[in-house]
């Protein structure tokens, strides 16, 4: 570079320069963005008209008691309830613009783009690098030597290289628990996702692996965005930046975490936030 | 001082209900395994003593001379059966545990094909050779051959492979199946990677215990490959096919002391061929399975 272009940039410059980096700009600023959406299995309305926006880059938690319809809701994002019998939705859920049920929507790539990661550490029987692996074979997104680079950058970003380095392959089952659920969250990280969907991630875990997921889960914001279905109150106090009360299929409630679970509007949100009830 | 006396009444009932369910499962099992280690040692007691290495390389004069002809038949007949037989009922087992879809009450719409595997493994296997004679052997011309026997004998075989391979599957937790499809694999690869890979003890278990029952079947070939004193022809048609159980069940009517001989060979080899069998397809499994929940 020489003497003449390198002068000093104005703000303005910056951040234009910056943008133009950004891999967001130009993108819609919710990424997923749900509008009337009700959901029924046969005749049983499971979630009732909920009109929501995920703005990009943050962590959504998901409240609510057992049956009021979170899980369904979230698993709906990706299209995991479709093959249900009985499964109906209206409305529209739709990802930087584009509704999930379009015909021009591929659904293998709708799941590469929002990942998932279940309550139960699920990884799959064969070896621990395959495990990390597995999405990116599947979608051909590299192969041979690049596998192994793959392998080890994603077991270095959930910070379990170090514990698996010697033991690549060798069985997932081996693995504690936290460490089976980290693996999974490596291999669905693998896929480049924009949208990770965690189904009470830690509920299986012990305390030490709960915090260590959740410290995971906040460096992967902004360049993710993270919609967490927890019963664990304080895991969504520690870790959202906005959370949704559900109660018998409604979204009862919403807003910024610590506003929610201070200053709750509505009283049954109160009584749930504040555990009386369950 | 405890409050609970050392030992209730009910102790020593209880005590004697598992001792009585314990013999039972031994008793069970003496049952199981007694006619089996009696008819190996028997045909073992009989075989050795007069074995001859050149019946694996000789062929046949009926009553006597060697087994070649018999052996290279049987093998031939079993990798038949296991490409035909195998290929389909593995397929009819895939379909019907991870493709037939479930119907509003949540059973699945494989319930005709599973009622027509119920009814075809309830035929005699005569019944089927008989079928083959008639519609294949006759009908269609084909003669005593290859082609018609392997098709007969994997018709007989298909329903155990396909209810095996069905079960298996349905063994596989549900969660891998959500995790292949979260990652976005589509079914037939979820399928090929994880599903059936985690399947595939049961699998091969059927498969096997199929290719014994149609190595050791004996009535539907008579009808179908004949018999044949000469090593199998290339052709699939028109040329008879020679089997072991074929002299095994031959050789024994006949009164000579030789025919015996040839009897008892046969029977040990197909022994040996199938308790190969077992230990080879183990071996495979447990190579494949080394990264099971099940071998932590």
């Amino acid at each position: 570079m020489d003497e003449v272009t390198r002068q000093k940039a104005t703000p303005n410059e910056v951040d234009r320069a910056l943008a133009h980096l950004d891999p967001d700009a130009g993108r819609p600023s919710n990424v997923v963005d749900v509008r009337n959406l009700s959901l029924h299995f046969g005749a049983k309305t499971v979630i009732s008209d909920v009109t929501i926006p995920f703005e990009r880059g943050t962590i959504t938690a998901l409240i609510g008691p057992t049956g009021s319809g979170k899980s369904t809701f979230l698993r709906t994002l990706n299209r995991m309830n479709d093959r249900v019998v009985g499964f109906r939705h209206e409305g529209e859920v739709l990802l930087d613009d584009e509704s999930i049920w379009s015909s021009s929507q591929d659904l293998l790539t709708l799941r590469r783009r929002v990942g998932m990661l279940f309550q139960r550490p699920n990884p799959f029987p064969m070896s621990i690098k395959d495990n990390v692996v597995a999405g990116v074979k599947a979608h051909g997104i590299a192969k041979g030597r690049e596998l192994d680079v793959v392998a080890e950058t994603r077991l270095r970003e959930v910070g379990l290289w170090n514990a698996v380095k010697d033991r690549l392959n060798d069985s997932p089952y081996r693995l504690s628990g936290g460490q089976q659920q980290l693996l999974c969250l490596a291999r669905a990280l693998a896929v480049g996702p924009e949208v990770l969907l965690l189904d009470e991630p830690t509920s299986a875990l012990d305390p030490l692996s709960t915090e260590a997921v959740e410290n995971l889960l906040r460096t992967l914001v902004p360049a993710l965005t993270l919609i967490v279905v927890t019963h664990n109150l304080g895991q969504a106090r520690r870790i959202s930046d906005r959370t949704m009360f559900f109660y018998e299929g409604r979204l009862v409630e919403h807003g910024p975490t610590p506003a929610l679970f201070e200053s709750p509007r509505d009283p049954d949100t109160a009584r749930y936030v504040n555990g009386l009830m369950g | 001082m405890s409050v609970v006396p050392a030992s209730y009444p009910s102790t020593r009932w209880r005590r004697a209900k598992v001792g009585l369910f314990r013999a039972f499962t031994i008793l069970a099992l003496a049952f199981v395994i007694g006619p089996a280690l009696w008819i190996i040692g028997g045909v073992v007691v009989k075989a050795v003593p007069g074995w001859r290495w050149n019946v694996l390389t000789t062929l046949s004069q009926g009553t006597s001379g060697g087994l070649e002809n018999a052996i290279v038949g049987t093998l031939l007949l079993m990798l038949g059966v296991t490409v035909v037989a195998g290929s389909i009922g593995i397929l009819t087992g895939i379909y019907l545990a991870e493709i037939a879809p479930p119907t509003r009450r949540g059973r699945s719409s494989g319930a005709v094909v599973r009622v027509v595997i119920d009814v075809l493994s309830g035929f005699p296997s005569i019944v089927l050779g008989y079928v083959g004679y008639v519609a294949l052997v006759v009908g269609l011309h084909w003669g005593y051959s290859f082609l018609p026997a392997v098709l007969i004998l994997s018709l007989m075989v298909i329903p155990y492979i396909a209810k095996a391979t069905e079960s298996a599957l349905h063994q596989v937790p549900t969660s891998y199946r959500e995790g292949a499809e979260a990652l976005g694999m589509s079914l037939g690869y979820g399928l090929r990677k994880v599903v059936v890979r985690s399947a595939l003890p049961g699998i091969v278990t059927g498969l096997l215990l199929a290719l014994a029952i149609a190595g050791g079947e004996t009535a539907p070939l008579l009808y179908t490959a004949g018999a044949s004193n000469t090593l199998p022809s290339i052709a699939p048609l028109h040329h008879p096919v020679a089997y072991l159980t074929y002299y095994v069940w031959t050789d024994w009517n006949q009164p000579m002391a030789s025919a015996h001989v040839v009897s008892y060979d046969a029977s040990l080899i197909l022994i040996v061929m199938v308790l190969t069998l077992l230990v080879v397809s183990r071996v495979i499994v447990a190579r494949t399975q080394r990264h099971s929940e099940s071998a932590r």
